[in-house]
């Protein structure tokens, strides 16, 4: 009721009319009553009884959020967090060393920005994690759905297709390992088709339409509430060509960038964006860093740049609230009929738990816990 | 005024020269507001003073809830029945029919004329005005007064990293705005950690943290406790002292899509958020620690902070943090701070921070407030 008139959701010339006139707080509107505001300020009564229904319904919902209702902002303490966190999955990327520097791979809740020249791998991994988010729980995944919108064209369906039969099959060689009845179980529903089923597709071909699509998409989110990815392939593509307004550019990143740690909280889901990367001129030197800008760079929360080394692809984690800075190398492979579509050849696997034998695939994820 | 210092509160514009709502004291105590349409008024203040806690002496008279003098924006009030005592309706009602309205008006005019015109006793309206007077005008106070307040109130936390609180004068002091700015990954959340960390686990303090960008890690942020407890058992069950830091992480973020543009609006949001922020830190005596971000200046491309040269005149001290531009390139040029404004400091002390990634392994040591 102590509200101030200045942030009350009113028209702002009706506004300045009520500053002037010298009232202050929400409660003097409501006491003064609409005839007497529209002899003060000189507005109609229909006006001044809608500008004090706003007022009303303002303060109603201020009451309710302080009397404990969910509002949008979420209240907790950092033990409430710790535990959640703690129990979050991650979805896991097929790469040992690539998990090990993100902490246990691309984490739920969280923003997460993969930025690289053109042909270092950055649409491969995306369909890789559209087809991971989906490895069921007993196999150490999330069991979630996927989105992916795609705003380059780059989403080619039979190489996501072999990405999900390499998966399949290794869920299969784990089942077949340990003969649990949970594994058997999930590995029904677990198939190519299922895989493929379960990742929505939407095309964009311009910032509009992309615009559009984030802004919509909690609509969709909220009748799909199995989603835990949420994948945006070239984020930087229609923002880049043909944009004579570079104010607006950000105008619009920026809000984009919050409408999706809104989804990412809201949904509990991971928000995985690709972007490429620009030349700056230093002093004497120019460099290759991430494109959109400097506050573009502040919209995700985890950053890995994708680089080459002479013939080596080397990733490196940029940007993480919680793990420190580092470097690894990895390959992209083919699929094979008993390798992994993705793995890392060049480091070791980290020290195992307990004396359980290796499935056959050499190398093999540390959150697959049965090796 | 015996110490010969007159402190100016200047109220409703955080710019800090203002050409309205200014109430100066003179030499005998009379308190004059200025009416916002009369000749404009500059008093000779030193640029960026510091808000003033205004201890009203006369606390008692003050009836109306929403009187405080540090919230109401001047004297822009309509004289209202109740207002104060002795002012009821028929006195209002006389008074509107001589065009006096608000209490700017009635307090600016002649009150033997008003008394003459209104048919209304001159001792009442005298003793009306007092009563106004001291509602809705500032109090100027002396200089010694001042800092003994500020010597009881303000407390000095600890930011949890030695060379940041060499840079900030011993830590972050409460009643004061901290902006901490960088590019991304520089560094800001972890310092935002590091500081609740150690304002909660060695001052036993709450701390509250708004963070609009989801990059708040509670693993993270317990790494870091358990760092910091060298002893286990000392995690015994202790009553958490009172509110005494608030960090908001980014203010940034939330702002900048509102500014720039046709949008009208967004210069007066950042400025109403600013001026919530300050009454904050300065009346329940919290130190407030924002973060911004940086944009690239495009005639000389040095990096400065975010949202404009409005916003640089809110937070009192202003840190600037830097990393690596290309992390995979030459060499480890670990992250360093700058102070690029600051009340206490000389600008541009630059200091290395560490931020500490493997710290669970490492024992970082309790400092000593120097």
């Amino acid at each position: 009721m102590q509200r101030d008139v200045g942030s009350l959701p009113l028209s702002p010339a009706l506004r300045a009319r009520l500053l002037a006139a010298g009232f202050q707080t929400a409660q003097e509107l409501l006491e003064t009553g609409p005839c007497g505001l529209s002899k003060e300020i000189g507005i109609s009564r229909e006006e001044a009884l809608e500008a004090l229904q706003v007022v009303r319904q303002e303060c109603a919902g201020d009451a309710a959020k302080t009397a404990g209702g969910s509002g949008s902002t979420r209240k907790c303490t950092a033990l409430e967090l710790l535990e959640e966190e703690q129990t979050q999955g991650f979805i896991i990327t097929f790469c040992s060393a690539l998990d090990n520097i993100l902490g246990g791979g691309v984490q739920l809740t969280k923003i997460t920005e993969i930025c690289g020249a053109p042909g270092v791998g950055k649409t491969q991994l995306c369909m890789q994690l559209a087809v991971d988010v989906q490895i069921p729980e007993c196999f150490g995944g999330v069991a979630g759905e996927a989105v992916f919108i795609d705003t380059e064209g780059s989403f080619m369906v039979d190489r996501a297709a072999d990405i999900a039969t390499a998966c399949v099959r290794h869920c299969q060689l784990i089942a077949e390992a340990h003969q649990e009845e949970d594994h058997l179980q999930a590995l029904e529903t677990f198939s190519l088709e299922s895989i493929l089923s379960h990742i929505y597709y939407f095309r964009c071909r311009d910032y509009i339409e992309l615009l559009a699509q984030v802004y919509l998409l909690p609509d969709f989110l909220s009748e799909h509430s199995k989603v835990r990815l949420v994948v945006i392939d070239g984020i930087a593509f229609p923002f880049r060509h043909d944009f004579e307004d570079l104010s607006l550019r950000t105008r619009l990143l920026n809000g984009l960038a919050q409408q999706l740690i809104i989804i990412a909280n809201d949904h509990k889901s991971a928000v995985v964006l690709t972007n490429q990367m620009t030349t700056r001129f230093g002093q004497n030197q120019s460099m290759l860093v991430p494109a959109l800008g400097e506050s573009w760079g502040h919209a995700a929360t985890v950053r890995l740049i994708f680089h080459w080394d002479n013939t080596q692809r080397l990733a490196t984690l940029y940007k993480s609230p919680s793990q420190k800075e580092s470097t690894i190398p990895y390959n992209i492979t083919d699929k094979g009929d008993q390798n992994h579509s993705w793995y890392s050849r060049d480091l070791q696997i980290p020290a195992l738990t307990s004396g359980l034998p290796r499935c056959a695939a050499s190398t093999c994820h540390p959150k697959c816990r049965r090796y | 005024m015996a110490a010969g210092v007159v402190w100016v509160a200047l109220k409703g514009h955080p710019l800090g020269v203002t050409r309205h709502h200014c109430s100066v004291g003179g030499p005998m105590g009379m308190l004059r507001a200025v009416c916002p349409h009369g000749p404009p008024w500059y008093p000779r203040v030193r640029y960026g003073t510091p808000w003033v806690p205004i201890p009203s002496p006369h606390r008692s008279l003050r009836f109306h809830p929403r009187s405080a003098p540090s919230h109401s924006a001047g004297a822009m009030v309509v004289l209202r029945a109740g207002l104060c005592p002795g002012l009821t309706e028929e006195m209002i009602q006389l008074l509107r029919a001589n065009n006096i309205r608000t209490v700017v008006d009635f307090v600016s005019s002649d009150l033997e004329d008003v008394a003459q015109s209104c048919s209304l006793s001159y001792k009442a309206l005298v003793a009306v005005r007092r009563v106004l007077l001291a509602q809705f005008s500032a109090f100027p106070t002396n200089g010694a007064d001042l800092y003994e307040e500020l010597k009881s109130s303000t407390a000095i936390l600890p930011t949890g990293n030695p060379s940041l609180d060499q840079l900030l004068d011993a830590g972050l002091y409460t009643g004061e705005v901290t902006e901490l700015a960088g590019a991304p990954g520089s560094g800001k959340t972890q310092v935002c950690l590091s500081i609740a960390a150690s304002v909660s686990l060695g001052l036993r303090q709450h701390v509250f943290f708004l963070d609009s960008t989801g990059g708040f890690t509670a693993s993270r942020l317990y790494q870091m406790l358990q760092a910091r407890v060298e002893d286990k058992e000392e995690q015994v069950e202790s009553s958490a002292g009172p509110l005494k830091a608030v960090l908001i992480d980014s203010v940034s973020a939330v702002l900048s899509p509102l500014l720039g543009g046709r949008q009208s609006e967004g210069l007066a949001i950042m400025m109403q958020l600013a001026r919530e922020l300050k009454t904050l830190a300065k009346e329940f005596s919290v130190a407030v620690v924002v973060t911004n971000q940086v944009t690239r200046d495009s005639s000389t491309g040095a990096l400065k902070s975010a949202l404009g040269r409005s916003w640089s005149f809110v937070p009192s001290t202003r840190v600037l943090l830097q990393g690596r531009a290309v992390p995979w390139e030459d060499g480890a040029a670990p992250h360093t701070a700058c102070l690029a404004k600051s009340p206490r400091q000389p600008t541009g002390m630059q200091v290395q921070l560490d931020i500490g990634s493997d710290a669970v392994q490492e024992q970082r040591p309790v400092t000593p407030t120097p």
